[in-house]
């Protein structure tokens, strides 16, 4: 009914793809949600110079489109750097840690992983700050009244609550880190999209390579779901850990 | 009555078909050549904006087998998709219009020997490639979705290729560096060349790795014809004009320059 299934190297490609994909999302979810919590300090902070720039990041990054973004640190800041660095960047490097060796990534992965985790971190740190909001203002006056200091009533009190109100919306944050990826396509980063399409070029068979990737791409987001019931439905989750 | 006309005038067609089955001496008794041509194709063929006439590098080459047969030239202008359906509905004799020779166009026309071959190549930074195999090493950009990206794959499987959504990104790549060359069919790479002020920073390399050839589109079975255009094609190699043609439009001197790697006659 669908037409003959993919070959094996095409199958290759798409897995190639989809490695690239996990690991882009893992590392900018990752990147993203510990810069996020530091953007939400500062923005909550009472002191401007550290509230209003802030401000200005949340604006900037949640306001452009992600590929406009893409494109600006892919195109626009290699254009602007001097010529012995974009070569620089754009070789292959390696390095060795004892007998492990790391391979250095792509200029694509770099600025793709950049973009992406700079997009992501404004809406977790957006998402982060909602969850300080949902406490209300009485509990950190009570927890002040019963003699702890203003950061115990952070740790103790507000931080937990936050954090459990956020992950919800949190995940939700990860799943759009995981779906944006496909964007990078665009600045030649292989992952899923690219490597779907690049099979439709050499096989034709349209139905069966993006339906390929829409399957992965489902039963990725159907994992993180899956592991956000799980957390929610633990004993210590219910007893009002964080 | 009305009916056996029909059928009488159908069958003076056919006889008279039978009788004239030869092209090549109908359009020496009318003085006319009716060729296809593309009209927004530059440069095989294109309005000139002056002249309002079709010009280029397949209307040149129609002129001179024209002029060989002593006839006038008459144009039609075409698009792609009528180049066929004009040959097999009998409008036009001949077809040049960047007709590329292939195995299921030969099944439905003739072709004569080709005439112009068109092949992918490559757009490098001015100086910086040095021999063909150092692309096994390079990374190569590519336009998304075309035929290129697997003829480079295949020809150079050690590049490292990076497919963009169009040709100008990719050219934005490597002006920036992200990509050390881009490939696509030689006639476009210089089209693109042809309008950017700092084209003197790039150069494309002398060589091909795929090869289109572009022949005279001929209507199936017109042997005499075919054989005559390939007798003239042959003479204007020898007798240089077919390079005169085309230093016309792809010479040093041209926006366009571009080598000229295939001569007619070649071997593909």
């Amino acid at each position: 009914m669908f037409g003959e299934l993919l070959g094996p190297k095409y199958l290759n490609w798409l897995f190639d793809g989809f490695l690239i994909t996990l690991g882009l999302s893992v590392i900018v979810c990752l990147v993203a949600t510990l810069l996020g919590f530091l953007v939400c300090l500062a923005r909550l902070s009472s002191l401007k110079l550290w509230s209003w720039p802030a401000r200005g990041y949340l604006a900037l990054f949640r306001n452009t489109p992600l590929l406009v973004q893409l494109f600006f640190w892919y195109f626009g800041v290699t254009s602007l750097l001097p010529e012995a660095m974009v070569v620089w960047l754009n070789q292959p490097h390696s390095l060795t840690l004892g007998s492990a060796e790391l391979n250095w990534p792509s200029f694509e992965f770099i600025a793709a992983f950049w973009g992406l985790m700079l997009y992501t971190s404004a809406f977790i740190a957006e998402e982060f700050r909602a969850g300080v909001a949902s406490v209300r203002s009485q509990q950190r006056e009570a927890g002040l009244a019963m003699g702890l200091r203003p950061a115990q009533v952070w740790r103790y009190v507000v931080l937990p609550q936050a954090l459990r109100t956020a992950l919800g919306p949190l995940l939700g944050q990860y799943m759009n880190a995981l779906k944006n990826s496909s964007l990078t396509m665009a600045i030649g980063l292989a992952e899923l999209s690219y490597t779907s399409r690049q099979v439709e070029t050499e096989t034709f068979k349209t139905f069966q390579a993006f339906g390929f990737a829409t399957l992965l791409y489902i039963g990725t987001i159907a994992l993180i779901e899956v592991a956000g019931q799980l957390i929610q439905q633990s004993k210590r989750y219910k007893q009002g850990a964080a | 009555m009305k009916k056996l006309t029909a059928v009488t005038a159908l069958a003076l067609a056919v006889l008279s078909g039978l009788a004239h089955a030869d092209r090549l001496d109908d359009i020496k008794k009318s003085g006319v050549l009716r060729v296809a041509a593309f009209d927004s194709n530059p440069p095989f063929g294109f309005i000139d904006a002056k002249t309002k006439h079709i010009e280029g590098l397949d209307v040149d080459y129609a002129q001179a087998i024209a002029d060989k047969l002593g006839v006038k030239l008459q144009l039609q202008p075409t698009n792609p998709a009528n180049r066929v359906p004009l040959l097999t509905a009998g409008k036009v004799d001949l077809v040049l219009a960047n007709f590329t020779i292939t195995p299921e166009r030969a099944e439905q026309v003739n072709f004569s020997i080709p005439y112009f071959a068109s092949g992918q190549q490559f757009i490098v930074k001015k100086g910086t490639l040095k021999s063909q195999d150092e692309l096994n090493t390079w990374r190569v950009g590519v336009d998304k979705g075309t035929t290129n990206e697997g003829v480079l794959r295949e020809k150079f499987p050690g590049a490292k290729v990076v497919a963009y959504d169009d040709t100008p990104f990719a050219f934005t790549a490597l002006r920036n560096g992200n990509v050390q060359a881009i490939t696509q069919d030689g006639p476009k790479l210089i089209g693109l060349l042809a309008n950017i002020p700092d084209k003197d920073k790039y150069e494309v390399p002398p060589f091909t790795i795929s090869n289109d050839l572009i022949g005279v589109g001929i209507p199936k079975g017109e042997t005499a014809l075919t054989e005559f255009v390939n007798k003239t094609l042959t003479e204007l190699e020898s007798d240089g004009k077919a390079q005169k043609i085309y230093d016309t439009w792809f010479g040093p001197s041209t926006k366009t320059p571009l080598a000229r790697l295939y001569k007619i006659g070649d071997k593909s």
